[in-house]
């Protein structure tokens, strides 16, 4: 087919189809890599010892054992500059991408002694000079030192994560797919709310509906939380098995991975019908607010600004401090950028990156409202992949 | 609990001559301090991370969150602060301050998990790997961590019964997890912990995904498969409650008829001999060499175990903690290995005829005073019926 469609809508589905017409994932993983292999050159890297998981699959392209939380560094993915090879930690080929063989795999094991040996073994290794590594724990940093190489261990950020930073048009595909699996599980979100569900029935309802299109790991299971219509609001991350009463105002927002890349987006809805004919008028003003909050922002996410932008736009349309962030990277999860909660003021905006924005407001008497949409920054402003209607 | 598991972290400073703790990853963040986070996966679950803090002498332990609505009610207020990004090294002066404020400069700090912005924005502490500390607190279990653990694998094990339900010719891996996943939060599980795993087993080795080792590829990661009839599958899955782990493991058939064949069924009896070989023998003083043995003279002198995995190890907080029992820490490893009062071990052989597939499954136990109890359930659908 040729290469760019004119209608990328084709690209988004799930299914391989028989014209090679989606996401061609041996193009991404070379791409990527050769991002990885440039930036070593040019920061001068010999190798690198990569234990996050967005890294070790953003060099790898392996489909590894997806796990809630966060694990201790460990060294799961090596590139070395000298063979231009990846090595991985994979007992098997299953969800191996092919430009791995066999020799550049080394075995899990539980004593990290053996494990230090497999690494000493990998050609290449022992002689680098400079190894860059995106984290260390005390155990490690000894026992690369003693049996794995003599080279300096620093840090593999300028590589890694400006690599990861800008988009290709691939990865903007898979974060098409993402998006869309997303605003599928909102509208199944959207159906099953009403008055007497708890947010854990409707957690249930998410994993159902991501599950079944394929995408059973989510990025975060914080999906949902109703917004009390009297008192304090706050922003909740857990799901409570509470029934949700009729008239509150309940946060939908679901995300999804594809291949690894992350999409989310939020609406806020009323469960049931308001209560009064105030109610509607408080909801529909606070709906409003949001609405022109995130307008705001968005108009912010501009090439050339920086945070600071996102906070004066954030305050501009008359808001206080936001109790959440205004904004973050997304790519294979989260990632840097993080605008809010007082970081982030001189972090550049620049053209292919893509981020996570959110508007959250709230009013004691009527409740919260969030809209979180995914962006990516083009040189005319920002596009958004997320679409569902608003309230 | 909370209290009792403060208490042995301290305990635990003590003996090790650390002057405090501070924390990163998941699940020593949910040992010391209980608070509760969303599930989240990866990269997203790491830039959100919270933050413990546990320093010799105090009464309770710091807590650094976003997730304010995930706090132990009982957390002193004077504990509990914001969030603190530490893989960010914007606001690494905070963690900086933070620090200061509880250790010296050349405080010995135990440690789990170092970013490379905390490499670079926290000089001057004498960094240890947190790891001997946090393993022996976590090694043995107080009688609530065990009832957590029990709860979990309840939970587990009935949202197991809907997915086997539905399982026929036709249903693909990831409708299995879709079932399973919504039904655990119906039952009251605080997160899922692994994507579900539902792995065809091919009959022979040979036959299945080339390994490093020669011996048997597992687990392998779920996706669209389709399961079809004759399929024998080892389905494994893992959630919390309170921060505990469950540890599901069960050999499934897939067909119009699942009922085992009389070689599927034989597989099964050996592995519960197998099991049975190590429980007989299993009280505190029994050292983890013993067991091995027991299991592998059950199994006619051949190791019931994957070469990359083990014959058991202990859950917790962790969904795979000590005590190993059988992996390549290796024999002397396993002759220290004592088992104690409060370990939760979880028996996971595996039974292979190349040809003809093999049998694996899970049982847990809680060792005891005097012997063992049985925290997960003794079903075995579809085989064992008969037995």
């Amino acid at each position: 087919m040729s290469p760019v469609p004119r209608d990328r809508g084709v690209l988004v589905g799930m299914m391989g189809l028989e014209d090679d017409a989606r996401v061609d994932f041996g193009r991404l993983r070379a791409q990527r890599r050769a991002k990885v292999f440039s930036g070593m050159q040019r920061h001068d890297l010999d190798a690198l010892m990569l234990g996050g998981v967005g890294d070790v699959r953003y060099v790898t392209g392996a489909r590894q054992l997806g796990r809630a939380g966060v694990l201790p560094f460990a060294p799961v993915a090596v590139a070395v500059r000298q063979t231009e090879r990846v090595h991985l930690l994979s007992t098997w080929d299953e969800g191996v991408p092919p430009e791995i063989g066999h020799d550049d795999l080394y075995g899990l094991s539980w004593n990290p002694v053996n494990l230090a040996a497999a690494l000493a073994a990998i050609p290449g290794v022992r002689e680098s000079r400079r190894v860059g590594t995106d984290g260390l724990t005390p155990m490690f940093s000894g026992l690369l030192s003693r049996l794995v190489t003599s080279g300096e261990l620093v840090d593999a950020a300028p590589v890694i994560q400006a690599a990861r930073r800008i988009k290709t048009p691939d990865e903007i595909t898979c974060l098409d797919v993402a998006a869309a699996i997303a605003e599928a599980a909102l509208s199944a979100l959207e159906d099953a709310l009403a008055p007497g569900i708890t947010e854990r029935d409707l957690l249930g309802v998410y994993y159902a509906r991501v599950a079944g299109l394929g995408a059973p790991i989510p990025p975060s299971e914080s999906v949902c939380f109703a917004t009390p219509s009297s008192g304090p609001v706050r922003f909740r991350y857990l799901a409570s098995d509470r029934p949700i009463k009729d008239g509150e105002l309940v946060v939908l927002a679901p995300g999804a991975l594809y291949a690894g890349y992350e999409a989310g987006l939020a609406r806020t809805r009323v469960a049931g019908s308001p209560a009064t004919a105030t109610a509607t008028t408080t909801a529909t003003k606070l709906a409003a607010r949001c609405a022109r909050s995130m307008d705001t922002l968005l108009s912010a996410c501009r090439p050339g600004n920086t945070g600071a932008d996102l906070y004066r736009a954030w305050e501009s349309a008359g808001n206080r401090e936001s109790p959440v962030p205004l904004a973050h990277g997304l790519g294979l999860g989260a990632e840097p950028p993080l605008i809010g909660l007082g970081r982030g003021g001189d972090a550049p905006l620049e053209e292919g990156m893509v981020l996570s924005v959110q508007s959250w407001v709230t009013e004691e008497g009527a409740g919260g409202c969030l809209e979180r949409e995914t962006v990516r920054i083009e040189n005319t402003g920002a596009t958004i992949l997320t679409r569902y209607g608003r309230l | 609990m909370r209290k009792e598991r403060f208490q042995r972290l301290q305990e635990q400073l003590e003996a090790h001559g650390v002057d405090g703790l501070v924390l990163l990853g998941s699940s020593s963040v949910a040992y010391a301090t209980g608070a509760a986070v969303p599930a989240q996966e990866g990269d997203h679950a790491a830039l959100f991370r919270p933050v413990a803090v546990v320093v010799r002498g105090d009464s309770a332990p710091h807590l650094f969150t976003l997730y304010t609505d995930g706090v132990p009610a009982d957390l002193p207020e004077d504990h509990l602060h914001g969030p603190l990004f530490p893989d960010l090294d914007d606001g690494m002066d905070l963690f900086a301050d933070a620090l200061s404020g509880h250790f010296s400069a050349t405080a010995r700090v135990g440690i789990d998990d170092q970013t490379r912005a905390m490499l670079r924005g926290l000089q001057g502490f004498d960094w240890v790997d947190a790891s001997a500390v946090m393993g022996a607190a976590k090694v043995t279990k107080t009688p609530d961590e065990v009832a957590c653990i029990r709860n979990a694998q309840l939970i587990n094990e009935l949202a197991m019964v809907d997915a086997l339900t539905t399982l026929r010719p036709g249903i693909r891996q990831i409708d299995l997890s879709a079932i399973f996943l919504r039904r655990i939060f119906e039952l009251g599980a605080s997160a899922n912990g692994i994507d579900p795993i539902w792995q065809v087993m091919a009959p022979a080795r040979e036959l299945g995904p080339w390994t490093l080792h020669g011996d048997l590829a597992y687990p392998t990661v779920t996706t669209d498969r389709f399961l079809r009839e004759g399929d024998v599958i080892w389905v494994d899955a893992g959630i919390t409650w309170q921060g505990y782990a469950s540890d599901y493991g069960r050999t499934w058939i897939t067909g119009a008829d699942p009922t085992p064949n009389e070689k599927q069924e034989a597989q099964f009896r050996r592995w519960r001999t197998v099991v049975d070989a190590a429980l007989d023998i299993l009280e505190p003083g029994v050292s983890a060499t013993q067991l091995g043995k027991a299991a592998i003279e059950a199994n006619d002198g051949v190791r019931p175990w994957i070469e990359h995995f083990y014959l058991a190890h202990g859950v917790g907080t962790d969904s795979a903690e000590m005590p190993l029992i059988g992996t390549d820490f290796g024999e002397r490893f396993d002759d220290q290995l004592i088992m104690q009062p409060g370990m939760v071990v979880v028996f996971e052989p595996v039974i292979w005829e190349d040809g003809a597939a093999g049998y694996r499954s899970e049982d847990i136990v809680a060792v005891t005073d005097t012997g063992w109890v049985k925290l997960s359930g003794s079903t075995y659908d579809p085989y064992g019926v008969s037995a």
